[in-house]
């Protein structure tokens, strides 16, 4: 699914975010992205869906090669990814309905599709019964639960996570965690920055850890590995 | 383009123009002013254009003729001017009628020519009419160089002001427009501008979800558009309210001035203000997108 073989990001102000990263992540992975603020988890997460391009290496992402991609081409290269953030992003003058609606709306797809498919994921992660209210009615954890609806919506083969639940409490954490490994379950592939010590521990997931823009550890069934 | 993603843009547009709506009212209000001013001015020059064509088409050539010359050469002037081509009528005026006419003309007036006692001192002359405007200025100087014609006039002087005259509006004109133009293009891309800044997140959502750039582009385009739409019909409808008014009041006053009936002019000069209003509303809100949204 992503391949990624001596890449390096340097930003335009000269400061290197991650040099001669090389990792491969296979269809069906469900991926922990862990290390200490600004050792390069967030460059490595916007990498995977174009939000920046790398400054050397190559970036395949479900088989096309992300750095050499036209910028026209990008729009259609997201529509086969889900992307959630830690801070929800969900329009406020939007009922939960029409925000997961509005993902499907603007790639044209067609209304009867729109209608089922946000029927589907809003029973997914359990909020069939809020889809009239707005988000500002809702607490945090459903809120993401919004989020992780829309970026699933357009059946994506992979689902980008910064730090979903960085702004959650543990109860509602594990709330949101239990959704992604449900997603993963059908097959789809889930990389997930956190700093969530024991939801990393405890799921026993594989675990890449950053340290200084470089790998600094990639185990099968590892740990969060530090201390919080 | 499907038909229900066109309404939706069109009802984003919509509603965008409703939340600023004070700014679009500027928008709209400078597009308007700007539009009618081009408007007034097309107006003018075309009128102004009709004025001297139809002055043109009138106009007759009054040759003077030497004093003191024989009843033959007199009647040789005569003949050779009727042979020129385009000349379709020439008229003998004695100094005797020319007087009498200008009696006429002074009206009330005339006892200042008292003063000349008995002495007249008109000459003769020939009134040519011509079938063939355009012929009018060379015909009038081979005249002028037949032996015994002491000048040969037209009324190429007024033409030739009415044309530096339309010159002089047509200058003015553009300057003041493409100035206006800027103005309508500065406000419409300010206002834009303000709705990228109101719909960012939306437009950040939109990119990760994979909307297309023109996707996003398409309501901007349409708000900008519909602002310099409504402009331009403001402006139509004040110029046909304007220009009526004015058509009223020469015709009662000066009814001899031509002027051009209200359509179809009014009708071209109206496409083309919404064309120009429309295209200045897009281009404003292209400035804009490229600026601040990087689509």
């Amino acid at each position: 699914m992503i391949r990624m073989s001596g890449v390096s990001m340097v930003y335009s102000n000269g400061s290197v975010a991650l040099s001669d990263v090389t990792v491969g992540i296979k269809k069906g992975d469900f991926v922990f992205v862990v290390g200490p603020s600004g050792a390069g988890k967030s460059t490595f997460i916007k990498l995977l869906f174009r939000e920046i391009a790398p400054t050397n290496g190559h970036l395949f992402v479900n088989g096309r090669e992300v750095g050499e991609m036209p910028l026209s081409e990008v729009p259609y290269f997201r529509r086969q990814l889900g992307i959630v953030f830690q801070d929800y992003r969900l329009l406020p003058n939007k009922t939960v309905y029409d925000n997961i609606a509005f993902a499907m709306a603007v790639i044209e797809a067609p209304r009867r599709e729109i209608q089922k498919r946000v029927d589907h994921v809003l029973d997914l992660v359990n909020l069939r019964d809020k889809a009239r209210t707005y988000p500002t009615q809702l607490s945090g954890g459903e809120q993401q639960r919004v989020a992780i609806a829309r970026a699933i919506v357009n059946n994506p083969v992979l689902v980008i996570a910064d730090e979903p639940t960085g702004n959650l409490d543990p109860d509602t954490s594990w709330e949101i965690i239990r959704i992604f490994e449900h997603i993963n379950r059908d097959g789809t592939t889930i990389v997930m920055a956190t700093h969530d010590k024991t939801v990393v521990d405890t799921m026993k997931k594989r675990v890449i850890a950053f340290e200084k823009g470089r790998v600094a550890r990639d185990q099968e069934k590892g740990a969060y590995g530090y201390e919080n | 383009m499907k038909i229900r993603t066109v309404e939706y843009f069109v009802g984003e547009a919509a509603s965008s123009l409703r939340r600023n709506s004070l700014m679009s009212f500027a928008s709209v209000s400078t597009v308007a002013l700007s539009l009618l001013i081009l408007g007034m001015f097309l107006v003018m020059v075309l009128n102004l254009n009709l004025m001297a064509s139809t002055l043109e088409s009138k106009v007759e050539i009054t040759v003077y003729i030497q004093d003191n010359l024989s009843d033959h050469d007199q009647r040789e002037i005569g003949t050779r001017i009727t042979k020129l081509p385009g000349v379709s009528e020439v008229t003998f005026v004695s100094k005797d009628d020319a007087l009498k006419r200008f009696r006429e003309r002074l009206g009330a007036q005339q006892e200042l020519l008292n003063a000349l006692g008995d002495s007249n001192p008109l000459p003769d002359s020939f009134q040519v009419k011509m079938d063939k405007p355009d012929l009018v200025k060379t015909t009038a100087q081979s005249i002028s160089e037949f032996k015994g014609v002491e000048n040969a006039k037209f009324a190429q002087e007024v033409i030739d002001q009415l044309f530096v005259l339309t010159r002089l509006i047509r200058i003015v004109g553009v300057v003041l427009i493409v100035f206006l133009a800027l103005a309508a293009l500065f406000i419409i891309s300010n206002t834009i501008r303000i709705t990228v800044f109101a719909r960012r997140r939306e437009i950040g959502i939109m990119k990760y979800v994979g909307a297309t750039d023109w996707f996003i582009r398409w309501p901007f385009l349409f708000e900008g558009m519909i602002m310099g739409f409504t402009g331009a019909l403001i402006a139509i409808l004040l110029l046909i309210k304007a220009y009526g008014m004015f058509t009223h009041q020469v015709y009662e006053t000066l009814a001899f001035l031509p002027l051009l009936p209200q359509y179809p002019m009014l009708t071209h000069i109206g496409v083309f203000l919404l064309v120009i209003g429309a295209v200045i509303g897009a281009l404003g809100s292209t400035i804009s997108l490229r600026r601040y949204m990087n689509v």
